[in-house]
């Protein structure tokens, strides 16, 4: 058989097939993973928990005062499942801390063409994070959250001040125990 | 005082057979260099492409969500998007197989060149000319390179 004018023996085509049905497993795996494996969204809710509309800041109050039924460290002791820690989260091994403290270079490398300002209110943080060029979301807070994270897979996706992917980024807030606040 | 006498047309005879020699011994070694370059480049290239194409289509086949933000024109939250970054990864790891394994490797390296036009003509479009567009734009050579090279070289044959 030949192939683009090369002649391409059984073994060839052999190959190609099993690469082929490999392929199809591995893209089946990622489709059914999809939701599984996706970062959080810049504007807030973790990855297993559906993504939260954005809301105004006093949506976004209301939404954290009233303690949802989603895990959430501030929900009282018994009233819900803990929230994951962060440690056991897929995206664990890109989350870069941005705050308390002075971001690392990659942290600095992964807020490549984002903008993320944290400020305390009262037990939470009050995060607003968004695209650098595109309308700002509104701020988030998130009740009893102590530490702010930026999260990017692949860090070669930026340049000077693009991010050419804006898939693979997100943002986490944990708690003091480093569990994940919605 | 006798003063250094230039080497004379004696001299440069004494010295002609070693440099002929030498010259002829390093004219043969860059003729080998040659022969091996011509035999074995093309394979290292069309390896190394392999490695490229069988890398991002291995990631985007099993993680498809983190590179919906290169899909153009639809929404990076769409499935719409999951799926093209799917059907996207397969081709890939397909064309890689088939460089890597020598298989129609001219008809690889164009498709190759033509998804690789693809990315570099997106990201020159959504971010400017940058390190990223222009070092895919190195790759994209590579992959027009091969397309006319044939492959003698660690290929399957039968």
């Amino acid at each position: 058989m030949r192939l683009g004018g090369e002649p391409v023996g059984r073994w060839g085509i052999a190959l190609l097939a099993v690469t082929g049905v490999a392929g199809l497993v591995l893209g089946w795996h990622g489709w059914t993973t999809r939701a599984v494996t996706a970062t959080p969204p810049l504007a807030g809710a973790t990855a297993t928990a559906p993504a939260s509309p954005a809301g105004s800041p006093a949506a976004g109050q209301a939404r954290s005062a009233s303690a949802p039924a989603t895990a959430s460290p501030a929900a009282p002791a018994g009233s819900a499942r803990p929230s994951p820690k962060l440690s056991s989260e897929p995206y664990a091994g890109f989350a870069y801390q941005v705050w308390p403290g002075t971001p690392s270079t990659a942290a600095r490398q992964a807020m490549t063409g984002l903008k993320i300002t944290v400020r305390k209110q009262g037990n939470g943080l009050l995060v607003m994070a968004g695209v650098i060029g595109q309308p700002a979301s509104p701020p988030h807070l998130y009740a009893g959250g102590t530490r702010v994270y930026v999260l990017e897979a692949a860090l070669g996706d930026d340049s000077g001040s693009a991010d050419y992917n804006l898939g693979d980024d997100g943002l986490v807030v944990t708690d003091a125990q480093q569990r994940v606040v919605p | 005082m006798s003063r250094p006498r230039p080497p004379g047309p004696s001299a440069t005879g004494a010295l002609a057979p070693a440099a002929d020699a030498a010259a002829s011994s390093g004219s043969d070694g860059w003729a080998r260099a040659s022969a091996l370059a011509i035999d074995w480049a093309p394979v290292a290239g069309r390896i190394l492409l392999a490695l490229v194409l069988a890398w991002f289509g291995y990631h985007e086949l099993v993680r498809p969500g983190l590179w919906t933000g290169y899909v153009p024109v639809v929404s990076p939250a769409s499935s719409l998007a999951i799926v093209a970054v799917l059907i996207h990864g397969w081709l890939l790891l397909v064309l890689a197989v088939a460089l890597a394994a020598g298989l129609a490797t001219r008809l690889a390296a164009l498709l190759a060149a033509v998804l690789l036009l693809e990315i570099v003509i997106s990201l020159t479009i959504s971010g400017g000319l940058s390190d990223l567009t222009l070092r895919d734009a190195g790759v994209l050579g590579l992959a027009i390179t091969l397309t006319g090279v044939s492959q003698r070289r660690l290929v399957l044959r039968h």
